[in-house]
């Protein structure tokens, strides 16, 4: 207390009452030594994610952008370490340096149009937050197949080229294109995230599910190529709650309506399906998922946007405990954060349980 | 003289194996020298604008100190530790209780800057968690 009260009454130094403004600079637009050096410095300026990145000479970069029809030179969007316009100021970027990432994270080519649409939306990978968020990926569509992107068995794992490198790609592009990760400035995740290296990239498995793609939820036509974001928690499996216990006859909805009424809905919830919990699902009567979302929901506790009063509490002993239940924090918003998606394989009974909350689904076709 | 003939063969075949070693030594040191120029992965950074920090008080004493809540869980618990502090150890200090309005703990609430703007001297928000 004793230094909010000095800072209250100690005159401004000098550099305090400065004004102006500081350009900052991004570097030469290219590098040149040996490869042992540029992969040093890159790891030094930490341009990279601590991992062998490959170096992005200019003919590869230029294949790189053989993969969309937009100029180098355009702006494709801003970025920051949270939601852009926000606390940090949105860095800028064009079609070139996402291409420059895009190369590092070992992408191909045609995997560009997709990396465009999600660098479009200035959505970052890596959020400052103390929450160690971490960004995910739904992919609905003919890309899915045209890129290998895997669906199937370990559908969200580091098992296919696509889904790999481009959700590393994701990261990196927050790296050096939002200025995002720098631990202590632009990242303050408490004990961090491992999925952050590559994220979660979910290509649906539109075929063996018993509902509508989520795309098509979101009001895009079936088989549109289009990229969902989400951010939150992450994901792990099921079987982790306590709620989830093995019975002789499971019932699947209200079982993860209980993992769902543990965890909350703060950041959102999502429950990553295999396509036979799906099935269990609807067989169970659930013909939409828009109808099992609306078993999922907690009645609400809170009116929605409802500020507390802005009245002192007395004062006292106790008093901070005592908020009551009606003074609903602003920054907590509604329910409606619920997620169903549909991925993986056939094999088993298997299911994955987080927090993620959607944020936009953008077209990835507009990048080619 | 076989034992001879074996001899020379195997110095022939070290000679060799010593010689395709060197050679491709040699090429990987060139290639582990050679430049390669790579592209700037950065994007493009803002100018930083400074702002000069808001002229400070010469004394605490008969002032108001608003004490901000952005709604931002826990920070409401922070600022009536605050407060009680103020109370005990700053009696002259007059301290005021707000919790923000707005749609979100990072949202404007202009009516409540109205009224630090006339009625405050100083502001304590509190980002509580």
């Amino acid at each position: 207390m004793r230094e909010i009260v000095e800072k209250f009454t100690r005159p401004l130094t000098a550099e305090e009452k400065r004004t102006g403004e500081i350009e900052q600079s991004r570097g030469p637009d290219t590098f040149t030594d040996t490869a042992e050096n540029l992969h040093r410095m890159f790891l030094e300026k930490r341009y990279t994610d601590f991992l062998p990145i490959v170096l992005p000479t200019p003919e590869r970069v230029e294949d790189m952008l053989k993969g969309t029809s937009h100029e180098p030179d355009e702006i494709v969007g801003k970025m920051s370490p949270t939601q852009t316009g926000t606390y940090f100021k949105d860095w800028t970027y064009t079609v070139r340096d996402v291409a420059v990432n895009a190369v590092m994270a070992g992408c191909k080519p045609e995997y560009f149009p997709l990396l465009l649409a999600v660098a479009s939306t200035g959505k970052e990978a890596i959020s400052v937050s103390d929450n160690s968020f971490v960004g995910a990926l739904v992919i609905n569509g003919a890309i899915r197949d045209e890129i290998g992107l895997n669906s199937k068995v370990g559908a969200m794992g580091p098992y296919a080229h696509a889904n790999t490198t481009i959700g590393r790609a994701w990261s990196l592009m927050s790296i050096n294109l939002g200025n995002c990760g720098k631990v202590g400035t632009t990242y303050m995740g408490v004990v961090g995230n491992p999925m952050n290296l590559i994220n979660i990239v979910i290509a649906e498995n539109e075929e063996e599910s018993p509902w509508a793609p989520f795309s098509v939820r979101k009001g895009f036509r079936k088989g549109e190529n289009i990229v969902s974001l989400f951010e939150g928690w992450g994901v792990l499996s099921a079987a982790n709650w306590k709620a989830a216990s093995w019975g002789k006859e499971m019932d699947y909805p209200k079982i993860i309506k209980d993992i769902f009424d543990q965890q909350g809905f703060l950041f959102g919830a999502c429950a990553i399906l295999s396509p036979p919990i799906a099935q269990f699902i609807r067989n169970a009567g659930y013909d939409t998922v828009e109808e099992f979302e609306k078993y999922l929901e907690p009645a609400p506790q809170f009116p929605m946007g409802k500020m507390a009063p802005p009245e002192a509490k007395p004062v006292g002993e106790g008093r901070a405990k005592a908020a009551p239940k009606a003074e609903m924090p602003p920054m907590m918003g509604g329910f409606s954060n619920t997620a169903i998606i549909v991925t993986g394989g056939t094999n088993n009974n298997y299911y994955s349980i987080g927090g993620l909350r959607y944020g936009r689904s953008v077209k990835i076709d507009d990048w080619r | 003289m076989k034992w001879h003939k074996s001899a020379v063969l195997i110095a022939l075949l070290c000679l060799g194996l010593f010689c395709t070693y060197s050679a491709l030594d040699g090429r990987a040191a060139a290639a582990a020298e050679e430049k390669v120029t790579v592209l700037n992965p950065l994007g493009t950074p803002p100018p930083i604008t400074l702002k000069q920090m808001a002229p400070r008080l010469d004394t605490l004493e008969g002032k108001t100190i608003y004490l901000v809540d952005d709604g931002f869980i826990g920070g409401d618990n922070l600022l009536y530790e605050i407060q009680d502090w103020f109370k005990a150890n700053h009696p002259g200090t007059t301290t005021v209780f707000k919790r923000k309005g707005g749609g979100g703990f990072d949202a404007e609430d202009p009516e409540l800057w109205a009224e630090m703007k006339e009625k405050a001297d100083g502001i304590i928000i509190a980002l509580g968690h």
